[in-house]
């Protein structure tokens, strides 16, 4: 039972396209749950309802065994750059 | 528990052991626990009640001694067991006007405090586990009537030992002056947080499983969510969520005194089918769904960054 995090990653890849992926399992291995960092150009211009709709769209066949996907962050290249700065200049934010 | 004590305060309150623990065997009040009382020689009359009744049955007895704040003379450490100065021996500290001077001068630890008005009347007897920060509470909502503090600070405090405390100023107090300080009394909702309103029932789509709906189930859906400004479709009861998301979902719109409407999703009995017309209706498969006016606004993950980024959910 369950998906893997391998199934995860390659599925957003591929229908995504992402520059930036993490997914994390957060079940503890039984692939009941998951944690995922996406960073995409498709994500310009839409609201971040949307943007969970693209990642939930794109894992459809995998939400059926998912129990719980959360998504951490769903920005785009622009904004994950800013991030990413943001963070290095400031450490401890 | 209360009226022993007053009992007790009453039975006690002219025995004066200086300097001395005496132990009196409690054990027709507390079953094979002994109480240890001790009364420190107040210069009024008014009695000095300070016990502890909190038990492990152990040789070893719990200890609470006070620490004088803002004054070195550190009395009864022969005692194994003190509980916090008495109210009339207790230092009136001023209250100070800059944050700076309240942390040189009140300690941000756990114990009772008593707060004066200008005309030193005794308006409030709290306890805290930061007392500094409850003075400035109360400084910032009835700044009026904060003049001056006692503080009592408890070592090793547990609930029993703050209680305590809090109960031998107060007693000291009744007795001295008849009446119970005024932000104490009940119904008095200046000093302390008032209680967490009554939490709303969660709403039910439907009158029973049993019942035949004569208007389709998304369609009460679609009325309920317009109808509603902000509407939580969560698992488990908004008093007892049953799961962390939806648990999650909750504290951030609790914390933020939004007034929302709530649906258990797992209630098969009053919404039946609700879980799937309701992903189909709002095209998202998760639970907890939160709507405002209408509109999907995400699950507990965009609700949380919203939170998180400040966002007020209520100005969506």
């Amino acid at each position: 039972m369950g998906v893997t995090k391998e199934q995860v990653e390659s599925t957003l890849t591929s229908k995504l396209n992402p520059s930036h992926l993490e997914v994390i399992d957060t079940s503890g291995g039984c692939g009941a749950s998951f944690a995922i960092e996406i960073v995409s150009e498709q994500f310009e211009g839409k609201r971040l309802l949307e943007r969970h709709r693209l990642v939930n769209a794109a894992l459809e066949e995998e939400m059926k065994q998912i129990h719980a996907l959360s998504i951490k962050k769903a920005v785009t290249p622009e904004q994950w750059k800013q991030q990413q700065e943001s963070e290095k200049s400031n450490p401890a934010a | 528990m209360n009226s022993q004590i007053s009992s007790l305060a009453s039975v006690l309150s002219f025995h004066h052991f200086s300097m001395a623990t005496n132990t009196i065997n409690l054990s027709a009040l507390y079953t094979s626990t002994s109480l240890r009382v001790l009364s420190s020689n107040s210069p009024q009359n008014a009695p000095s009640l300070s016990f502890y009744s909190h038990f492990k049955p152990s040789v070893q007895l719990p200890s609470i001694s006070y620490k004088p704040y803002g004054n070195t003379i550190r009395h009864s450490s022969l005692f194994v067991v003190t509980a916090v100065k008495t109210l009339s021996e207790t230092e009136l500290v001023d209250v100070p006007l800059t944050a700076e001077e309240f942390n040189s001068k009140f300690p941000s630890e756990t114990g009772v405090y008593a707060v004066y008005d200008k005309n030193l009347e005794l308006q409030f007897v709290g306890i805290s586990r930061n007392i500094a920060a409850s003075v400035i509470a109360h400084l910032k909502s009835v700044p009026e009537l904060c003049s001056s503090v006692k503080v009592g600070v408890v070592d090793e405090p547990d609930r029993a030992a703050l209680t305590q405390a809090w109960k031998s100023w107060m007693e000291e107090h009744i007795q001295a002056t008849g009446k119970v300080p005024p932000g104490n009394e009940s119904g008095n909702t200046s000093w302390v947080r008032q209680p967490p309103k009554k939490k709303k029932p969660d709403l039910r789509l439907t009158p029973g499983r049993n019942v035949q709906l004569t208007v389709p189930l998304d369609e009460l859906i679609d009325k309920l969510v317009k109808e509603n400004k902000v509407v939580a479709f969560i698992k488990g009861s908004r008093s007892a969520p049953m799961c962390g998301f939806s648990q999650r979902v909750v504290g951030i719109l609790e914390s933020e005194g939004i007034d929302y409407e709530s649906v258990d999703v797992l209630d098969e009995e009053y919404n039946y089918g609700l879980r799937e017309t309701l992903k189909k209706y709002s095209n998202w498969p998760t639970f907890p769904q939160i709507f405002v006016n209408g509109e999907l606004v995400g699950g507990c993950d965009i609700l949380s960054s919203m939170y998180e980024k400040g966002c007020s959910i209520s100005s969506i």
